[in-house]
């Protein structure tokens, strides 16, 4: 018997090529992941979540013949995430998520990104939660989703640009880019922040 | 909450779903490379021509003309073929991008690359001597580049500052022939004196450009006398030739 859970994402991906049934052991280890993922990016519901995610995995599986091995799987499977999230915002006009992230995310944001960006007493209390949330918000599309990769989905630079297709340097530039304009925002919104080398 | 992936596995298997083949990635892949490659190419033959363009401008014409610097820059920088040059450079840069690593190098560098490929191609095609036939067969056969062309020589009409260019259209003797201009005013030229550029035999409806200088009304005397598109290497003489028999 196949001992699927040791096995490699890209010898599973050998297998269903082979067998149907084993995309199952293949997607079982992404579905909490990638529809965490949709969540964090959009404002869709649970059920439209769920529609989204079966896209994915549905083009994954019609794909998995044309898999990049010098990709790790996981980056394919984010990049065709990411892109059938923008597929839904064009064909939909699904709105990319204004106030994205819970607040367990925020404050996990917040912890991982501040090695560069002090937040003083951000989660103190309730009002300075509101005012992290609403600049939070504020960040455009393109920095919010770099920093959730980065931080909330713990993604490597060169995972990142895998996902994104974008040049490793131009990831390094936006990562830096969007705690910049975190920051300025956080300063509007009178949240005490500072840089700390 | 519900299991989604066996929700999914059980969809696919209601639909058929059915991966697509390794040829059909492979057949993707070698159409974005072969069309990537064909940039390159006609980036190359439009490098080649601009290459081909400038070593045969006539620099020294400047002087006899009344435009300023840069307006006689932009007259003799072959613009055509650098557009051409960009436009198959944006191309290969199109492409290279779905590529299925290419999204992994700065833009700037693609560009650079791509430009450098076509432009080492465009050298190897300008050595070779197939710019020059390429030109030729453009002016040949296509209509609105013959025009272009024939309409920036028209600034080589500046009779005042020395410049003249026509079509011969009478021998009057050893010492003088009769122009017709490109605006088709008739212009007597003093010939006594005169250096034939590149060989040239005087004739009938031969084109040439003439540097030399208006001494009164519709009377001109010429130091030099150059092929109507300038000296252009070994295909000139095939050019003369041309123009003779006509």
């Amino acid at each position: 018997m196949n001992d699927y859970e040791n096995m490699s994402d890209e010898q599973l991906v050998q297998l269903s090529l082979k067998d149907q049934d084993c995309f199952y052991y293949l997607m079982k280890r992404y579905d909490i992941k990638i529809l965490r993922y949709i969540k964090r990016l959009t404002t869709v519901s649970q059920e439209k979540a769920e529609d989204i995610i079966q896209e994915v995995f549905i083009k994954v599986y019609r794909n998995l013949n044309g898999f990049n091995r010098k990709l790790k799987f996981s980056s394919w499977i984010y990049q065709i995430a990411h892109n059938e999230i923008i597929n839904q915002y064009r064909k939909t006009k699904l709105r990319l998520a204004t106030i994205p992230l819970n607040i367990e995310d925020q404050a996990n944001l917040i912890d991982s990104i501040s090695d560069t960006i002090e937040i003083n007493g951000a989660y103190e209390n309730l009002e300075n939660a509101e005012k992290v949330r609403n600049a939070l918000a504020e960040l455009p599309d393109k920095y919010r989703e770099i920093l959730i990769l980065r931080y909330l989905e713990d993604k490597s630079y060169d995972e990142i640009s895998d996902i994104l297709r974008k040049p490793p340097g131009t990831v390094a530039t936006q990562i830096n880019r969007a705690k910049v304009s975190f920051k300025k925002i956080a300063g509007r919104h009178q949240l005490n922040t500072g840089i700390v080398k | 909450m519900a299991d989604i992936s066996k929700n999914i596995l059980q969809k696919i298997k209601k639909d058929e779903v059915r991966p697509y083949p390794k040829q059909y990635f492979l057949l993707k892949r070698s159409v974005i490379w072969t069309v990537f490659g064909l940039s390159i190419l006609f980036g190359s033959i439009a490098g080649a021509i601009a290459m081909f363009q400038l070593r045969y401008a006539e620099w020294d014409l400047y002087k006899h003309l009344s435009h300023r610097p840069l307006e006689f820059a932009l007259l003799v920088i072959p613009f055509f073929w650098l557009i051409f040059l960009l436009g198959f450079t944006g191309f290969a840069l199109y492409n290279f991008r779905h590529t299925e690593q290419g999204y992994r190098y700065r833009t700037l560098w693609v560009i650079l690359g791509s430009i450098a490929l076509s432009v080492i191609g465009g050298g190897i095609l300008y050595a070779t001597g197939l710019s020059e036939r390429l030109e030729t067969a453009f002016e040949h056969n296509v209509p609105f580049y013959r025009d272009l062309q024939e309409r920036k020589q028209r600034v080589c009409m500046s009779p005042g500052h020395g410049l003249l260019a026509g079509k011969i259209v009478k021998i009057i003797s050893e010492q003088k022939i009769q122009i017709e201009d490109l605006q088709g005013n008739i212009w007597v030229i003093d010939i006594g004196d005169t250096i034939w550029k590149g060989r040239l035999i005087p004739a009938k409806n031969l084109k040439i450009k003439i540097i030399g200088e208006m001494k009164g009304q519709n009377r001109f005397v010429a130091n030099e006398i150059r092929p109507w598109r300038g000296c252009r290497g070994q295909d000139r003489n095939r050019y003369l030739r041309h123009e003779n028999k006509r």
